[in-house]
């Protein structure tokens, strides 16, 4: 159905780079595929030669062929290819051009030229295959990022595509939407039959129905095309190096099998899997990565009776929260439930409509703007926002410089910084040039060169791919154990349950809980606050399950 | 429903009769032909269009202090006057009667075209006014979704505008105090957010043809705008209104044709 041979692309800024190097595979009639790579590595420009925008609107040189149902993609007129290949992209917010869901569905619909009689019942056919139904008028302004997302796979499969191509659509949401995508695609495969190939830099979730896998690496080469579970068998980890992430389970199972020195015939991809094929798992593989400090007293941020209130709706409301040296918190909880809202007020970047924050027993409220921020750091979601001179050196420097230190100490500073964060020989470039990786790493490098001791962080590994999850993980993980208090908001109970030793979960604006990690996992029903358990807790959940059937059966 | 029917006519019929009467309206310069027309059109609006009136005097207001505001000016700032004796006292102050009827003319003239300006921007949608320029007015689609597109961005740019000040604050930006900061504080915010815009406007764009979005005016309309004979009467009934307050100018001696006075 697909077919691409030798394809070679470069950008015109760079002839000799090739982004695409000699790509080669066939898609069959409703085959589905993983294409997989890590960020940067040509997936999105490989989409881009699939739905023929390039080589029409590319400013560089492709090679090779690419054939859609034995048409040459090269050869179409503009448009013609959209009623083959459908694409859903990464972000939900660029995808639309009108105010509310019909409209949308509509406009691919109208291009198409389909007649107006036509469109009602195609428009509610493929609502109801994404489960909207109900948000046929709603504003697309309204929906959550999940519901975008299916919004957008609507409006593509209102054309009726022969091959669907996601590419990230998963990236920017939360772990619950994203499940609830991947499910829909899975439900639809069944319904359809029609191909797939998902772009991904991660496994998870996608694993349980795909085999086949496209394996690019960092400079656009094919390293292998072949089974999913062989891929992994075969590359283990290193795809983790390449900055592919594989599920945690075949982590766990990877890394029991190093330490029994083992092989597996087939490798475990799902908790259903593992617990089937992993009967026996040592328990040193479920152990933390947190080192827990000495056990620290001194209060250094405090609130009480919190509220917050924007545009007559709370917000927030009955907050007391006090935040001590050296914790490594997370905020965790559904989105939409004030958890950036708390970051912010807890940080003194809004002020609560009611309530006291006091840090270093002084009120916020009294602090200079410019002191407070020698306190505490905040690293907001989108780095660029944070971002205010023209190279990293100066980016890093900038607020030395504002208190006026001597050049040679703010050099030495930098330069350290600059290590530490792994950012060395980056110091000229432009920051809005940098990887997403580097990106991220740069601006907590900002916030954490005056030595700050209270860090705040908005999903720092959100969009992030394994290897530079990795180093984020690391840098704050060294913060921590240097007496830094960490408070990082995130959806990733992975992260969570390996290096933070509190969690508060925020549920509709309040605190419904404040524990060490373990203690939360203890509680049964977490889905009520709309989060989940660690992969860990999963699988042992899954053991002893299978464990207590056994058990049962035998007597 | 007889409240809205403002509000279903065709909104390129609406805006074309908006122009014409604004153009038919500029031929003439006396005070009381703009006032009763535009008493007309605050009348019309809201007998037959669904408005919100505390909107309606928020929007209508700024437009009222503009026409006070061209009044005084005008009469403080008058030619002389060729019969200087004829005289009208406002307030505390005498002025030659021609330059009051010249200023009231003027004042009255714009707060004329505000309502009827106003009588389109409440009544009409602006999603519906683009899609009926492109099926009626032949519009190119490539504009017109172009538009449409940049219209769902606004809120989203507002957004994130905040963004980057709350950012800016946290990594010690001064709040600027003098004009100089200030326009190197705009600056700033304004570098992430076009290259934002940029880079969302380039996602949109891939995602509109990904969906055979070609800009070929062949095209087919989920929400067709056709005429009807309600529009056409609109037209001739806002023509109409015209006539008669012309008329009644005219009886009353009013009237005059606007020959280039200020």
């Amino acid at each position: 159905m697909i077919h691409v041979e030798h394809l070679s692309l470069s950008f015109a800024e760079d002839e000799s780079k090739n982004i695409l190097h000699d790509v080669s595979f066939d898609l069959d009639d409703g085959e589905m595929m993983m294409l997989l790579g890590p960020s940067g590595c040509g997936k999105s420009t490989l989409t881009y030669c699939l739905n023929g925008i390039y080589p029409r609107e590319l400013d560089g040189q492709m090679k090779g062929t690419v054939t859609v149902l034995g048409k040459v993609v090269q050869d179409q007129k503009p448009g013609e290819l959209s009623k083959h290949i459908g694409v859903v992209f990464q972000d939900p917010e660029s995808q639309f051009c009108m105010l509310t869901v019909e409209d949308e569905i509509a406009f691919g619909l109208e291009n198409l030229q389909i007649p107006r009689a036509h469109m009602e019942g195609k428009i509610e056919e493929v609502l109801q295959l994404v489960h909207l139904s109900d948000y046929k008028e709603a504003t697309i302004s309204s929906l959550s990022g999940g519901q975008k997302q299916k919004v957008a796979l609507a409006c593509v499969l209102a054309l009726e595509p022969d091959i669907l191509v996601l590419d990230e659509p998963t990236a920017n949401l939360d772990p619950l939407a994203t499940k609830e995508f991947i499910n829909t695609i899975q439900w639809l495969q069944q319904q359809k039959q029609i191909g797939i190939i998902v772009i991904e830099h991660q496994l998870e979730g996608w694993a349980s129905f795909i085999d086949r896998a496209h394996l690019l690496s960092k400079d656009g080469h094919t390293i292998f095309d072949g089974s999913l579970s062989k891929a992994i068998q075969l590359y283990g980890y290193k795809l983790q190096e390449q900055g592919i992430s594989i599920p945690t389970v075949t982590q766990y199972a990877l890394s029991a099998a190093k330490h029994q020195k083992r092989t597996y015939k087939r490798i475990p991809l799902t908790t259903e899997q593992f617990v089937s094929s992993v009967s026996y798992i040592d328990a040193s593989i479920f152990q933390r990565k947190l080192k827990k400090g000495r056990e620290q007293e001194q209060t250094i941020l405090s609130a009480s009776n919190l509220q917050f209130h924007k545009q007559g709706k709370s917000i927030i409301h009955d907050v007391d929260l006090t935040l001590k040296k050296q914790e490594f918190v997370a905020i965790v909880g559904a989105n939409g439930s004030g958890k950036t809202t708390l970051s912010r007020l807890l940080a003194g970047i809004d002020s609560p409509t009611v309530g006291e924050i006091t840090l270093h027993q002084r009120p916020l409220a009294t602090w200079k703007e410019k002191q407070l921020r020698q306190e505490i750091g905040y690293v907001f979601q989108n780095p660029e926002h944070q971002f205010i001179t023209d190279c990293v050196y100066d980016e890093i420097a900038y607020s030395l410089r504002i208190r006026c230190f001597q050049e040679n100490d703010i050099q030495a500073q930098v330069n350290r910084i600059l290590s530490y964060c792994k950012l060395e020989g980056l110091q000229h470039r432009h920051p809005y040039t940098l990887s997403q990786g580097q990106k991220r790493r740069l601006s907590v490098a900002t916030m954490i060169v005056d030595d700050q001791q209270l860090l705040f962080l908005d999903e720092p590994t959100f969009g992030q791919d394994a290897a530079s999850t990795r180093k984020i993980m690391d840098l704050l993980q060294e913060r921590y154990e240097n007496g830094t208090t960490v408070v990082m908001i995130t959806h990733d109970m992975d992260l969570v349950d390996q290096y933070a030793d509190r969690v508060i979960v925020v549920q509709s604006g309040g605190i419904v809980a404040d524990e060490s990690p373990i203690a939360l996992w203890e509680r049964p029903y977490l889905e009520q606050w709309f989060i989940e358990y660690p992969t860990r807790i999963q699988l042992q959940q899954k053991m002893e399950e299978s464990y207590d059937d056994y058990a049962t059966q035998s007597t | 429903m007889m409240t809205m029917l403002l509000n279903q006519l065709n909104p390129s019929i609406k805006a074309l009769t908006v122009i014409v009467m604004i153009f038919a309206l500029t031929l003439v310069f006396d005070p009381f032909t703009p006032l009763v027309y535009c008493l007309f059109t605050i009348a019309i609006t809201f007998m037959f269009g669904k408005v919100d009136g505390k909107k309606y005097f928020l929007y209508f207001l700024p437009f009222f202090l503009i026409a006070i505001g061209m009044l005084w000016t005008t009469l403080v700032f008058a030619d002389a006057p060729k019969n200087a004796a004829n005289t009208v006292q406002i307030f505390l102050w005498e002025f030659p009667k021609e330059d009051v009827v010249v200023a009231f003319s003027l004042a009255l003239r714009m707060l004329a075209f505000a309502s009827l300006s106003l009588l389109f921007i409440f009544t009409t949608n602006m999603v519906d006014f683009i899609l009926s320029l492109m099926q009626q007015c032949k519009l190119p689609p490539k504009i017109a979704y172009g538009v449409l597109a940049g219209y769902r961005f606004l809120p989203l740019m507002k957004e994130e505008l905040g963004q980057i000040r709350a950012a800016h604050q946290v990594r010690g930006v001064n709040r600027a105090t003098n004009i100089k900061e200030s326009i190197q504080q705009y600056k700033r915010f304004v570098i992430p957010l076009l290259a934002g815009a940029i880079r969302k406007a380039e996602r949109t764009a891939v995602a509109m043809e990904s969906k055979g979005f070609t800009g070929d005016k062949h095209r087919t309309f989920y929400r067709p705008f056709t005429l009807s004979w309600k529009d056409w009467a609109f037209f001739l009934f806002m023509f109409l209104i015209l006539f008669i307050t012309i008329f009644a100018s005219i009886q009353l001696e009013y009237f005059q044709w606007y020959k280039g006075q200020l």
